[in-house]
């Protein structure tokens, strides 16, 4: 049987009557890629930060590496390493500097952390900036070198917070290359993202996480088997006259157990039942809707999943400012403020 | 965890911080331009004792005799040495009035008709100086030269007319003993000339380091923790007690080395004399950085972001610049006024310093002030270092 790397146990974080973590219980075995896939706010980098001891818990109690959370958080601090949404680092230092400066930081000595240094940067192709200042990398290099200086110490588990965000995808699949090579030496991976590209291509397992509470967790595959296995169906719809009343009605089908509005005329809609998109279709021809084409996607991706377990739809940041008159309809995801 | 590995992270922080601070060109330059600018400022704006020269006055000898020639020969022989008066003559008072008016000069000496006859008949002789007062600083600086012009004057008089009349008398007399009974004989406890810099230096020694530590620790604190580099730090096995220990000492270097600025720029262009001891001096400036570093940590604790915690630091600092007694002596101030400074840590090291600097004070001579920085330090450490570790894992 596999040790776990962490286990978590009914773990609560409060800011004042914001809860962003609610009574999180599970556990990640060593050497597993375990992500931690929700939307902004779902309380994935609060999950993070108080993994690393960075915040304490209001409540509850985790053991990371067999260490007590809060009471031995210097013994966890020795075994993890951390990459945070922002980039961990000087600007007007070097790479090498950068690296030196944390590396003593975790009492290497001297000569293993210059080896361990020259290690890292040949594996993620870096040798030749090592003398560079940071300010004149690109945000890919910076990314690079923020990863490697949280694997410095050589940590047992390694947290990622959004490792890809705002990389061009080659960057992001070289990193996702580097994040799967460390993981093949031994390391344990913990990644929260809000790409579900993302967690389906890395993660071993996945918690979908909302509102601080896990709505799902198991291997990607389970997970969609979840969706596609019962006589569920997961379809968008095209309506080109789409009006909120429409939606309104089509909601209140017994049928539909979701549904989210993508764009002016895009329905995605999560149903259950052996003639619900016959009810469905029928309803919106009642009320006069015409509909322009219809999509059923064959295999479901985690997005069906996300939509089937928290009710909503999964969307990134950038859509959700590009389109914020849709906020009131349906069940479009609400913006909420940390 | 141990106090070895605590002082070495704090090291490996603050040579990190030193070496930031080495790039970063513009701060560098600040570095060095602030205490220049300062002590610049201050040294040539305030009255430095000396009385200006080469003030124009006007000379309107309506007398023309005897009596008024001599004492004008006089008044510009006694003015000779020390050049405060420029002498133009005019020949009425409404012409040297008209030039007063246009701002030519500053005063003027009215000798009236029958100056020279008063003279001759034993009377007093009376003349008039009028003074442009519209700027009150050089109206008060030439009565002050005319006073002492004058009675250096009267005595030169004084004293001819006592050995006239000694020898009139056949009495041998001592006419310096005969008119100044009495001499003082003041000793000052600075030893050459001292101007308003010797008292500034040592204050805005102290005042520099302050304002560079209190509004830099908020700033070097906020600024990592909104780049996200202090997760790093704090994600590290290390206390967040080197984190603090590191900032301080990396702000202490910087604000060492302006001190070093202050010191040589005091003594060279202004002519600061040194009389302490240099080691104390310093060992004083570090008590000092102590007892205020704890409102630093304190005002970042509670506010959070930089902007507002450099705000709090700000508003505190101001109060503290102009009454710690840097510029201008607590004693001249009003009592409440007093009563505030005494609660600020500043005016006990401002004083300190000038004792040792000026006074070549021992160690136990400003023991009290030592004591007292000491107390301020340990009370606000005590209340910040506890705030500022809740802040960090909020």
């Amino acid at each position: 049987m596999t040790k776990n790397a962490i286990e978590i146990h009914k773990l609560t974080k409060k800011f004042g009557n914001f809860t962003a973590v609610d009574n999180l219980s599970l556990n990640v075995k060593e050497g597993e890629i375990f992500g931690f896939l929700g939307p902004n706010g779902a309380g994935k980098s609060t999950t993070i930060r108080v993994l690393c001891t960075l915040a304490q818990p209001t409540s509850g109690y985790a053991k990371i590496a067999g260490f007590d959370l809060v009471k031995e958080s210097d013994r966890v601090r020795e075994n993890i390493g951390l990459v945070a949404e922002k980039m961990i680092m000087y600007d007007r230092l070097t790479a090498a500097e950068n690296l030196r400066f944390f590396g003593k930081l975790y009492d290497i000595p001297k000569q293993k952390l210059e080896g361990r240094i020259d290690e890292l940067l040949e594996l993620v192709d870096m040798q030749k900036w090592k003398d560079t200042q940071i300010s004149k990398f690109s945000t890919g290099m910076k990314q690079r070198i923020n990863v490697i200086r949280a694997l410095l110490p050589e940590p047992k588990i390694l947290f990622m917070d959004e490792p890809t965000l705002g990389l061009d995808p080659q960057t992001t699949f070289s990193i996702r290359d580097i994040i799967r090579d460390i993981n093949k030496s031994g390391v344990t991976v913990i990644l929260t993202t809000h790409a579900m590209s993302e967690a389906e291509a890395l993660s071993d397992r996945v918690a979908i996480i909302d509102h601080g509470k896990i709505a799902a967790l198991d291997t990607p595959e389970n997970l969609k088997k979840l969706v596609s296995s019962s006589d569920n169906t997961v379809f968008g719809i095209k309506i080109t006259n789409l009006t909120s009343e429409l939606i309104e009605k089509i909601d209140a089908l017994d049928c539909v157990t979701t549904l989210a509005q993508q764009d002016h005329h895009n329905l995605k809609i999560s149903a259950n039942g052996t003639n619900a998109m016959d009810r469905i279709i029928d309803t919106i021809r009642q009320e006069g809707g015409s509909i322009a084409s219809i999509t059923n996607s064959t295999e479901s991706t985690l997005e069906d999943v996300f939509l089937a377990v928290t009710g909503k739809q999964m969307r990134d940041e950038a859509s959700e400012k590009a389109s914020p008159a849709h906020h009131g309809h349906g069940n479009a995801p609400k913006a909420r403020v940390r | 965890m141990d106090v070895t590995k605590i002082l070495k992270d704090s090291y490996h922080v603050m040579a990190k911080d030193l070496l930031e601070l080495k790039r970063n060109r513009m701060s560098l330059a600040a570095l060095f331009l602030m205490p220049l600018l300062f002590l610049v400022m201050f040294g040539f704006i305030f009255p430095t004792g000396t009385t200006q020269q080469h003030m124009p006055m006007g000379l309107v000898n309506l007398d023309q005799g005897q009596g008024s020639n001599e004492f004008i020969a006089q008044l510009e022989v006694m003015n000779k040495n020390t050049s405060f008066m420029d002498f133009q003559s005019y020949s009425s008072v409404d012409d040297a009035k008209t030039a007063i008016n246009k701002g030519r000069i500053y005063g003027v000496f009215i000798i009236p008709p029958g100056f020279s006859e008063n003279i001759t008949n034993g009377k007093s002789a009376d003349f008039t100086v009028y003074i442009d007062n519209s700027n009150p600083q050089s109206a008060m600086q030439i009565q002050q030269v005319l006073s002492t012009t004058v009675s250096g004057m009267n005595n030169m008089k004084a004293e001819a007319n006592v050995v006239q009349l000694g020898s009139e008398t056949n009495q041998p007399v001592n006419p310096q003993t005969m008119i100044f009974p009495y001499i003082p004989n003041v000793q000052t406890t600075i030893p050459g000339e001292t101007n308003y810099f010797n008292f500034l230096a040592p204050g805005l020694m102290i005042m520099i380091v302050m304002m560079s530590v209190m509004t830099g620790i908020p700033e070097a604190i906020s600024k990592e923790k909104e780049m996200g580099t202090f997760d790093g730090m704090l994600s590290a096995p290390i206390s967040q007690l080197s984190v603090i220990i590191g900032k301080t000492a990396a702000l202490c270097t910087r604000g060492f080395i302006q001190c070093i600025i202050i010191l040589a720029i005091a003594i060279f262009l202004f002519g600061v004399t040194i009389q302490g001891n240099i080691l104390l001096a310093f060992f004083m400036l570090l008590l000092g950085i102590f007892s205020f570093i704890g409102i630093g940590i304190m005002a970042i604790s509670m506010s959070g972001d930089q902007a507002s915690g450099t705000m709090i630091v700000n508003l505190l600092m101001f109060p503290m610049m102009f009454l710690g007694g840097i510029f201008y002596p607590i004693q001249q101030m009003p009592w409440f006024m007093q009563a505030i400074s005494q609660v600020i840590p500043l005016t006990y090291a401002a004083d300190a310093m000038r004792k040792i600097m000026l006074l070549n004070a021992g160690i136990g001579d400003v023991m009290t002030q030592i004591l007292i920085l000491v107390a301020f330090g340990v009370v606000t450490m005590t209340i910040a270092v506890p705030l500022f570790r809740k802040s960090m894992t909020r």
